[in-house]
């Protein structure tokens, strides 16, 4: 990567061209990217098979709703 | 120290005390090995039935094998470079043992899509390791990617413990593809790099 790509894309390709190690301040970023996405996207949304409900956030936009 | 660092080390004292135990027994880290499959086995038949908290526990129980098998053969002085391929060759039957026993839940339940789903992250899982092991028969060294297998096991117990397995099977799917992609990037930049050292 050149060194003057601006810093939103670099971010994105070290995510994606990941190089870190484990217990490291990038890698407890990405865990809890991942465990929010596990347990904050509805079962519902993603159609899953064992589970439903629309979960915390689903619980969020209903309180939020006019 | 970081927050996964912190897990890390408190999980440590239980495992330093039955990796100790094995020890005192003599047990054979092959052994240990064999048995942490058996084990997955038995959860991957809990998946299949769809109890995921009991499949969850005996997941718990069949990795602590899977840790421990490697550290007692370095306190037993047992390390064998056969010990690392039966290993390596073991943990690829414990992967597809538990997507094989969702795979089935997921067709019992007619969810096509999941079925599919399943099956690629199966695939990819499988592949992380493949790239890996092919690079380094031609590069030193090629741990790059976030998905590998430590990752892939905690996250199934998560989906388990919880019931999130639907999101845990995208989240391997998607960082499966992204790390067999950057294993390839990594072996192509590599072998360019140092044409050399390239062995056919």
């Amino acid at each position: 990567m050149k060194p003057d790509t601006p810093v939103p894309l670099r971010v994105l390709w070290n995510a994606f061209f990941w190089t870190y190690e484990r217990a490291t301040w990038q890698y407890d970023l990405m865990v809890i990217a991942i465990l929010a996405f596990v347990w904050l996207t509805p079962p519902d949304w993603l159609n899953d098979p064992m589970a439903s409900g629309s979960g915390p956030v689903g619980w969020l936009l209903e309180r939020l709703r006019p | 120290m970081t927050f996964t660092g912190l897990v890390g080390r408190i999980c440590l004292y239980p495992l330093e005390l039955i990796i100790k135990t094995c020890v005192a027994l003599r047990i054979h880290p092959n052994v240990l090995t064999f048995v942490g499959v058996l084990i997955n086995i038995l959860a991957a038949w809990a998946l299949g039935l769809g109890k995921f908290v009991l499949a969850g526990v005996i997941m718990l129980v069949a990795n602590i094998f899977d840790y421990i098998d490697g550290k007692v053969a370095h306190e037993m002085n047992a390390v064998s470079a056969f010990g690392g391929f039966w290993d390596s060759v073991i943990d690829r039957f414990s992967d597809l043992a538990l997507f094989i026993g969702l795979i089935y839940l997921y067709s019992s339940l007619h969810r096509t899509e999941y079925v599919i789903v399943t099956a690629l992250a199966m695939m990819f899982a499988i592949m992380t390791s493949y790239t890996r092991a092919r690079a380094e028969s031609l590069i030193k060294k090629c741990k790059v990617g976030f998905m590998e297998r430590p990752e892939r096991i905690v996250l199934f117990m998560i989906g388990a413990f919880t019931n999130r397995m639907a999101a845990v099977m995208w989240v391997i799917l998607v960082l499966s593809v992204f790390t067999v992609a950057d294993r390839i990037i990594y072996t192509y930049r590599e072998l360019r790099d140092a044409p050399k050292q390239a062995i056919a």
